[in-house]
């Protein structure tokens, strides 16, 4: 099974690495593909999740998103990744 | 990883700190301070005040999205998930952020369902999965967070998911910057300004903080060089006798922000009058709740609400670290009777709150990562 983005980041909520939304963190994720408003997105580790698309416009496979708590925030270019 | 690794390039560290020095006059203090609280863990993790001159002092600000709730704030998310039937949902660190009557987790202890989600998307399938129950997501973060809360609720309404609403601490930080600046508490020389944030809002809303301050400001990314060449940056103002707003996350934020984004956040909230941050105390215009036609979301309006002030404990001096006025390890409490595992004030809850970063990364650092360790 793919692992789940979703569930890595709850999980990863401890004291030492925190919970990701609440410090602000967004993660550079690249389009797999679209359904409706939502996209199912991986991240440089392979790791999947569906993300909301609405605040960046039409998405499609291969384009490059910052994501935070869920939600595409912007549109990257190509190469650029996230923090 | 080849996308991480160019940003933390010691070589590349070690140039950018070498002309960083040089541009430092030798009798002058730099204060600087990093507004975001993901830049304060950065900062903490790698070290990155190392690879300063003496004379340049990272200031640590308010910008962790958790520091800043009040304990009312909690009390009333307790007192929301004591209701028969509502099911509470909120971020991660939240579960654990002190209240006065103690913290989400313990009230679970005592019964109440609270859950941790990743998403407010998530509270909202919790919703549409049980029906027969009320839930409420608490919502805290600055205006990175605040449109995922916001594309929420206009999701809930296209859907028809009436058993769903949201309980809003999301706060703005432009006004905790002035905040900041009219305090007389702390002279500061520069901000680094933050990143994701300004994904949203873009960097013209800090100009005033030039214009009006003769301050610079720096939007920075979150690795260790992205922080380093920011500082270079502001540097470089200093020496050239310029106080401007400069994007050195470009590679991420435009300068106009996300105009989607911005739109659905005025669309979806309103402006309060006042809202109270732990330890800066009330301040306008500073935080939003959810607009008026959009009403039955609203858990404030859904729901009786204690909405008692609930003043900080003693020993706490959170409102001065997150003012930058003192050094976590500062702090009276800090790193014995307040630690991660059982934290007094909110600071040492989120990672990005200073105390926690300097509690896990500062000297007591069994696992900070230097650039060195990293070549
Ligand atoms: S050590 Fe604890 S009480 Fe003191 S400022 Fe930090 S979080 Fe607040």
């Amino acid at each position: 099974m793919t692992p789940d983005l979703r569930l890595a980041a709850t999980q990863a909520c401890d004291v030492t690495d925190g919970c990701i939304t609440c410090g602000d963190v967004a993660v550079a994720l690249t389009v797999l593909d679209v359904v409706g408003a939502d996209a199912r997105c991986r991240d440089e580790l392979g790791r999947e999740e569906t993300v909301a698309t609405e605040l960046v416009g039409t998405v499609q496979a291969g384009d490059r998103v910052l994501v935070h708590a869920g939600v595409a925030i912007e549109r990257l270019a190509a190469a650029a990744t996230g923090g | 990883m080849k996308f991480v690794d160019e940003f933390r390039n010691p070589e590349l560290a070690q140039v950018l700190s070498r002309e960083i020095a040089q541009l430092c006059e030798p009798n002058r203090h730099y204060k600087i301070m990093e507004v975001c609280g993901g830049h304060t863990h950065t900062i903490y993790r790698y070290g990155v005040q190392d690879h300063l001159p003496e004379n340049i002092e990272l200031v640590h600000g308010p910008g962790c999205p958790v520091c800043v709730i009040p304990m009312g704030r909690v009390d009333d998310g307790i007192a929301i998930a004591e209701r028969d039937n509502v099911i509470l949902t909120c971020f991660g660190d939240m579960m654990r952020v002190p209240g006065g009557r103690g913290s989400f987790l313990e009230a679970n202890a005592r019964g109440t369902d609270i859950r941790m989600v990743y998403s407010p998307l998530d509270a909202l399938r919790i919703a549409r999965d049980n029906p027969d129950r009320q839930v409420v997501f608490y919502a805290i973060g600055f205006e990175t967070t605040a449109p995922s809360t916001a594309l929420t609720i206009l999701r809930a309404e296209a859907e028809g998911i009436d058993n769903f609403s949201v309980f809003c601490n999301h706060v703005t930080i432009i006004p905790a910057i002035k905040a900041i600046l009219d305090s007389p508490d702390l002279r500061l020389d520069a901000f680094i300004g933050p990143g994701h944030v300004s994904t949203v809002i873009g960097c013209r809303p800090y100009e005033w903080i030039s214009r009006d301050f003769g301050l610079p400001l720096v939007c920075a990314g979150f690795e260790p060089l992205d922080l380093l060449q920011s500082v270079y940056m502001i540097m470089k103002q200093f020496t050239e006798g310029r106080a401007e707003v400069e994007n050195q996350y470009s590679r991420v934020v435009s300068y106009d922000g996300n105009p989607v984004a911005l739109k659905v956040l005025a669309n979806v909230f309103a402006l309060r009058p006042f809202f109270e941050w732990r330890g800066l105390g009330s301040i306008a215009h500073s935080a939003l709740q959810v607009a008026p036609k959009f009403a039955k979301y609203d858990a404030e309006l859904r729901f009786e609400i204690p909405g008692v002030r609930v003043a900080d404990p003693k020993a706490c001096q959170c409102g001065e670290v997150l003012k930058g006025v003192l050094k976590p390890w500062e702090c009276k409490v800090f790193g014995t009777a307040c630690t991660p595992e059982t934290p007094i004030g909110t600071c040492m809850v989120s990672s990005e709150g200073a105390c926690a970063a300097y509690y896990n990364f500062g000297q007591y650092a069994k696992q900070r990562l230097t650039l060195e360790v990293l070549s």
